[in-house]
Order: C-alpha cells, then sequence, then structure tokens
C-alpha cells in the first residue's frame, strides 16, 4: 500500500513528459538486468566462448605452431584431407568401442551397486562412502595405480593368477588385451558417479508401489523390472549420454596407462587429435579433427536419445 | 539506476583486469629481466635427471655464478618426458627458457620451426675444433649450428656374469661382439622360466634406427623436407634379428619388448633375464641399484655386418632465439661444454662427450671401471645419422614407426607389412 501510494505523485507529475511509462520501467529493468548479468556473462565469453569459436575457426585454416607462423583461410581443405585419412577414422572406431562399452558396463556394473546400496543394509552410510572413493581421484592418479595392478612382472593381478596356476598376462602390452584392460579402468572409474545418480534416482520411487506389488506376489526381479527399471528411464538416458561424451573425451587416463600403444590399439581421437597437434604441430588439421568429433558426437547422440524418447512415448501412449 | 550502472562498470573493470593481468603473467617471457644492478639472468632448462648428473651440472653452474657477477644463471629443472610437448607449448606461449637441453634428433623440428638461435658465430673455436666433423653436423640445419652436443648415448649389452657361466656360455671377450654371438648367448642363458635377453623396446623406433646403422640401414636419404624414405633388407635387419629371437629362438622375454628400458632393469636385477640391451646411462643406475652380489658385466659393442656402428644423436644445449641474452647463453654454454665440464656431466651420466678433450679426461676418471671401457669403446662406432636430418622425423617416429616396430614385435604383422606401414605412412605424412 504504502509504494502505491508513495509512487503515485511521481508518476502523475511524469505523465505530460513521459511517451508511455510501461516502456520506460521495462527499460531500466532491462538495463538493471544487463548491469547484473555482464560481470557473469564476461568471464564466459573470455574464457568459454571465444577459445571455441576460435577452436572451431582455426579448424578451416592452415594454422601450424611454427614461429610467426602466417594463418591462412583455406575453407574446407583441411576436411576434404581429414575424410581420406584412414588413421583418424580407425582411431575414431575405436573411440567409439571405447565410449561405448564404457558407457554401458558402467551402467550395468553401477545399476547392480546402486541397488545394493539402495537396500536395507548395516553400515550403509560407510559404504556409500566407499564407493564414491574412485570419484574422489584424479584420473592420473587413477592410471598411475592401475599400471602398477596390471604390471606384467611385479603386479597383484598377475601374482593371484599365478598362484592359481594361470599363466601371467601382459595386459597393457598385449594386442588383445590392451583395449579391453583400459576399458575396464574406465569403467571402475566410471562407476561412482553413475552409481549416485541412479542412487538418487531409486530413492525417488515411492516405496508404495514396490509394497503392492509385493502385496501382489511379485518377487525381487520382478519389481525391479516393472517398477524400478521404467522409473528409472529417463535418468538412465541421460546418465549413459553423458557417460558416452564424458569417455569419448576422455585423455589422461589412456595417456598415462598406454599412450594410446601397443601399436595404436588405445589410439582414441582425443589421443590422436592432441599427437597431431603437438608433435605434427598441425593446429589447424588438428582443429579440424575437433570440429568433426563434435559434430560425430552430436549426431550420434541426436539418434539415441530420439530414438529413446520415441520408444518412452510409445510406452505411455 | 545510475548506481546500477556503476556496479555493471567497476564489475567490467574489475573483470577485464583480471582477465589482463593474467594474459600479462602468461606472456611475462624468459624472466631475464636485468633491472637490478644490470645483472642479466639466465634460464637454464635441464633435464639431467640422474642425481649425480645433476650435482654436477648445479657445481658448474655454481662456479660459472662465481666467476660473473652480471650474468646469472639459474638452473630450472625438468624432465626428459614430455619434453616435446613442453617445449612447444613453451615456445608457442612464448615463455620457453633462454638455454634448452634436448637432443639433436628432436630439436631439429624446433630449428626449422624457427625457434632456435643461430649460434656458428658464438661458438668458441677450441670448442669447434675439439669435437669431430660429424657430431658438428649432427646439429647443423640449413648451415647453422643450432646447438651445442654434449654427450652421446650408445646401445649396450649388460649381462649377469654368474648366469652366463653357470650356462657354460664363455664371456666374449674381442673388441666386438656379432649378433650371432649375442643370439647364441641368449639361448644358451635361456632356461626353465628364465629368458636370455630382454629388452625394453616399449618405444622401439629410437633403438632400431640406432642399431640399423650397424647393418647400413639409413631409412632416409636427403634433407629437410626432400628426404625420402627407404626400407629395404638393411633397414629390416635388426627388426627382423629381434623378431627371430623372440618368437624362433624364443630366447626373448616377449613381455619386456612392451616395457621401458627401465622396468626391464627389474627383471635383470631379480635373476630372471641373463642379459638385457639398455642405454649407456644405465650403467649408472645399475651400479647403484643392482642388488648387492648381482655380479654384472658391459659386453662388447654389437657389431652388423657393416660395423659396430650406431647412431650418433647427441644431447643438445640451445638457445632460444626470442632470448634476449643470446650472446651471453653462448657464452654460458662455451663455458658449460668446455673439456673438463662437459667430462663431469657425461662421467656422471655414462655417457660419451662429444668432445675430445672431454673424452680424455674422462677416461683418466674412469680408468679403473670396466663398464666404461665397453661405454668409452661404443663411442668409436657413433656415426652421424641420416634421419637427423630430416624435418618430419619425430613426427614420424611417434605416429608411424613406434605403432608399427610394436605390432611387429609383437608378431601382429609380417615383416613386409611393416615395411609397406613405415614407407607409405611416410609418404602419407611428407606430402
Amino acid at each position: 500500500m504504502s509504494t502505491s501510494a508513495t509512487k503515485a505523485p511521481r508518476e502523475v507529475k511524469k505523465t505530460p513528459r513521459a511517451v508511455n511509462r510501461v516502456g520506460y520501467r521495462a527499460r531500466a529493468q532491462r538495463r538493471e538486468a544487463i548491469g547484473l548479468v555482464v560481470p557473469a556473462l564476461l568471464p564466459i565469453i573470455i574464457f568459454s566462448v571465444i577459445p571455441l569459436v576460435s577452436g572451431v575457426a582455426l579448424g578451416f585454416t592452415d594454422a601450424t605452431l611454427r614461429r610467426n607462423a602466417e594463418i591462412n583461410f583455406i575453407g574446407f581443405g583441411n576436411f576434404i584431407e581429414l575424410l581420406g585419412d584412414h588413421r583418424f577414422w580407425g582411431s575414431f572406431g575405436i573411440g567409439i568401442v571405447w565410449a561405448g562399452s564404457v558407457a554401458l558396463l558402467t551402467l550395468i556394473c553401477a545399476m547392480g551397486l546402486a541397488l545394493l546400496l539402495n537396500s536395507d543394509l548395516r553400515l550403509k552410510g560407510l559404504t556409500r562412502v566407499l564407493a564414491l572413493i574412485p570419484w574422489a581421484m584424479p584420473p592420473v592418479v587413477i592410471a598411475i595405480v592401475w599400471r602398477m595392478i596390471y604390471n606384467p612382472n611385479s603386479g597383484p593381478l598377475n601374482g593371484v593368477l599365478e598362484s592359481v596356476g594361470i599363466p601371467g598376462v601382459n595386459w597393457l602390452g598385449d594386442f588383445s588385451t590392451a583395449l579391453p584392460a583400459v576399458i575396464v579402468v574406465g569403467v571402475w572409474a566410471g562407476i561412482p558417479q553413475t552409481t549416485v545418480l541412479l542412487l538418487a534416482g531409486m530413492q525417488s520411487v515411492s516405496s508404495e508401489q514396490h509394497e503392492a506389488a509385493a502385496v501382489d506376489g511379485a518377487g525381487a526381479f520382478r519389481r525391479f523390472w516393472h517398477i524400478t527399471l521404467p522409473s528409472l528411464r529417463p535418468i538412465i538416458f541421460a546418465v549413459t549420454a553423458l557417460d558416452f561424451i564424458w569417455q569419448f573425451n576422455s585423455f589422461g587416463l589412456i595417456y598415462v596407462l598406454t599412450e594410446g600403444g601397443p601399436g595404436g590399439r588405445t589410439m582414441i581421437p582425443p589421443l590422436f587429435t592432441y599427437l597431431e597437434a603437438f608433435r605434427n604441430r598441425e593446429i589447424g588439421y588438428a582443429s579440424a579433427m575437433g570440429d568433426v568429433l563434435v559434430i560425430a558426437i552430436m549426431l550420434i547422440l541426436s539418434l539415441y536419445l530420439v530414438n529413446q524418447f520415441r520408444q518412452t512415448k510409445g510406452a505411455r501412449s | 539506476m545510475k548506481k546500477i550502472r556503476g556496479i555493471g562498470v567497476v564489475a567490467f573493470a574489475g573483470v577485464a583486469a583480471l582477465a589482463l593481468s593474467g594474459c600479462q603473467q602468461g606472456s611475462a617471457s624468459n624472466g631475464s629481466d636485468g633491472d637490478e644492478g644490470g645483472a642479466v639472468t639466465l634460464q637454464f632448462q635441464s633435464l639431467s635427471d640422474q642425481p649425480a648428473t645433476q650435482d654436477a651440472v648445479k657445481s658448474i653452474v655454481d662456479e660459472w655464478n662465481g666467476e660473473n657477477e652480471d650474468v646469472q644463471v639459474e638452473i630450472v629443472q625438468a624432465g626428459w618426458d614430455g619434453t616435446f610437448d613442453k617445449l612447444i607449448t613453451q615456445f608457442t606461449g612464448g615463455t620457453a627458457p633462454d638455454i634448452i637441453h634436448y637432443e639433436a634428433s628432436s630439436i631439429v623440428s624446433f630449428a626449422s620451426d624457427g625457434y632456435l638461435a643461430d649460434l656458428t658465430d658464438h661458438i668458441d673455436d677450441d670448442l669447434k675444433a675439439d669435437i669431430s666433423e660429424g657430431i658438428w653436423d649432427s646439429v647443423t640445419q640449413d648451415g647453422e649450428i643450432i646447438a651445442y652436443p654434449s654427450t652421446l648415448q650408445s646401445y649396450m649389452v649388460f649381462a649377469n656374469a654368474d648366469l652366463l657361466e653357470a650356462a657354460g656360455v664363455e664371456m666374449p671377450s674381442g673388441d666386438t661382439m656379432t649378433w650371432e654371438e649375442l643370439r647364441e648367448i641368449a639361448q644358451a642363458t635361456t632356461t626353465g622360466g628364465n629368458y636370455g635377453l630382454g629388452w625394453g623396446l616399449g618405444s622401439p623406433t629410437a633403438t632400431m634406427m640406432s642399431l640399423s646403422l650397424g647393418f647400413d640401414g639409413g631409412y632416409f636419404e636427403g634433407e629437410g623436407t626432400d628426404a625420402s624414405i627407404e626400407v629395404g633388407d638393411a633397414e629390416l635387419a635388426v627388426p627382423e634379428l629381434i623378431h627371430e629371437m623372440t618368437y624362433t629362438d624364443e630366447s626373448v622375454e616377449p613381455t619386456s619388448l612392451t616395457q621401458s628400458g627401465s622396468e626391464v632393469l627389474a627383471s635383470f636385477y631379480g635373476g630372471k633375464v641373463a642379459m638385457t640391451v639398455q642405454g649407456s646411462f644405465q650403467a649408472t643406475n645399475i651400479a647403484n641399484d643392482a642388488p648387492e652380489g648381482l655380479n654384472w658385466v658391459a659386453l662388447p659393442p654389437l657389431e652388423g655386418s657393416a660395423g659396430a656402428i650406431q647412431a650418433a644423436n647427441p644431447q643438445t644445449y640451445s638457445v632460444n632465439i626470442d632470448s634476449e641474452y643470446v650472446e651471453e647463453s653462448a657464452e654460458f654454454l662455451n663455458f658449460f661444454t668446455s673439456g673438463e665440464n662437459l667430462a663431469q656431466i657425461a662421467y656422471a651420466d655414462a655417457l660419451i662427450p662429444s668432445s675430445d678433450s672431454a673424452r680424455a679426461e674422462v677416461e683418466t676418471l674412469a680408468a679403473d671401471n670396466p663398464a666404461w671401457t665397453q661405454v668409452l669403446a661404443s663411442g668409436d662406432g657413433l656415426e652421424g645419422p641420416p634421419f637427423l636430418k630430416v624435418e618430419k622425423y619425430t613426427e614420424w617416429k611417434d605416429t608411424i614407426a613406434t605403432p608399427a616396430f610394436q605390432q611387429y614385435l609383437a608378431d601382429q604383422i609380417t615383416r613386409e607389412e611393416l615395411a609397406t606401414q613405415l614407407t607409405d605412412g611416410w609418404t602419407d605424412i611428407a606430402d
């Protein structure tokens, strides 16, 4: 009441001059909003948008890391060259296998772990914290620890195998085991965050539904299949999609574990791009690779998500 | 409203100031500002990672700093791992140090990218005469000397004398040892779960390129961007021998072929392999780390059909072209690589010094050390390899040759496929 009372005389005073009052207030509000947004926007523009745009733009140039290098715009030259680069596409294939299997296996393992942590066990608090520990470790540390575990001569894994009479395996050095071994590490490192998200999802499933189903005689597996899983569906989509993106772009883990070896068997696209940029010093070409990777990932994911949403819709109607 | 706009402006100014100061920090290059009494500070990025060598480098630098008040040298300690990536970022970001330690085959890329100063006119005449033409040639690019060569590595065979004796093998005593002899010893000492030879070939290219010279396998012809590759019998001799020893004789531990040299040393210490091929610098590590009672020896240098020849790929000290103190840096390096100083570094690292006077000095320092006799003997066969002149060698090495050799050593591809991969890969890169 008091505000309108004080405002009223001012507005009366202004009426003759102001062309429209609403416009003035809206403009003032907009200015206020800009004043508030700019400080937050500026760092985003400087540290995120500009580097991103210039990175994308570099893909259309012949930039190198030479001293005082001349940079020329060459249109789609890099992309045309990239089309015929079988080593890049080979690496791309490895990236898909790596990211796809890590995302899928992480989901399965994390689902099991989340179900376990969701059930009413003793020391629930402690086990939940323990499950989070891999999350707190930086990828480089994880990779170093696993290198030790996989060590063909003195690693505990081969030690256990040999003690039961199975000959040791050169996990990271053998052509057939290198990629699977690396995937296991990726899954191990990815489980915690997926578990946490799934656990949160499970706790939002109402217990009445479970109880009702139990009364109707549904066993644990049927309850999981018909109640837990459907209500977790949106979370599962989101988590696998995110996992796929993260894993496809992961670098530190594999760089430390194998450096892309043996014989390029674990050369995922970020490593390949890194070599092109910093060993071959062709950053224009490397940026073009980056551009292609972004587009490819977006295509794959949009196919996946559109397909999943269509299924969800179909299931509902 | 005015107040709010004011806040906006202040916030903007703050962010801008932050951003700008951030940028400035990034480009404050070289740290060599001479504002205090005119003294110049040179940053010297050293890669020497063995403690004894670090001490040697430090005492030389301390001696220089004591004698030269106006040109102070500051050591920036770095490691060999990832040096290439580190340097390329330092150079492009304008934060590279004044004096750069590296090795001839990798520094070529930086020279051709224009980051290294021409030192031709700065090198001391005595030093120039003291180092052989061939070694100077290995650090010359387009007629410019771009680095001071310091020490050279050769590949040595270290053996567990007790295991050789137990297998009834006579210790090779000639000036050189043929590959046949190595093969026979390896076969003789392969018993039960133990192998005759452990060879850390996880990154195989450098070893292959170097030892292939013993069979006259040069891989490259021509210089700079015109270089062409040739992979024939001479080039494939060494990979093939190792392959046969591993899969026909089964005398090489297959796991070791995927490991690094130092990882294989653990097997050598544990008596799981009777011999191991390592860079000569490992002599220092073995002397320090080998378990008590391990009776180790260095065998004579390996001899191929063309002689006991290996690649001379010296460690180098270069000067950043953007340094404000190229002349001072070169002056320091003249002092640093003088006979006596170089001998100290080479001796600590178990490497062969590039200059004759330093070699003579090391011979006296190492008179009573039998391993050193072999290290120095292997130094006689060091020759400038063709790949040092090839501009895109590092690129070929990391993206083509290393995976190809790894595949061949793991028996995933045939000899012919190896040759094709090496050749076609080069064609892909070169054009």
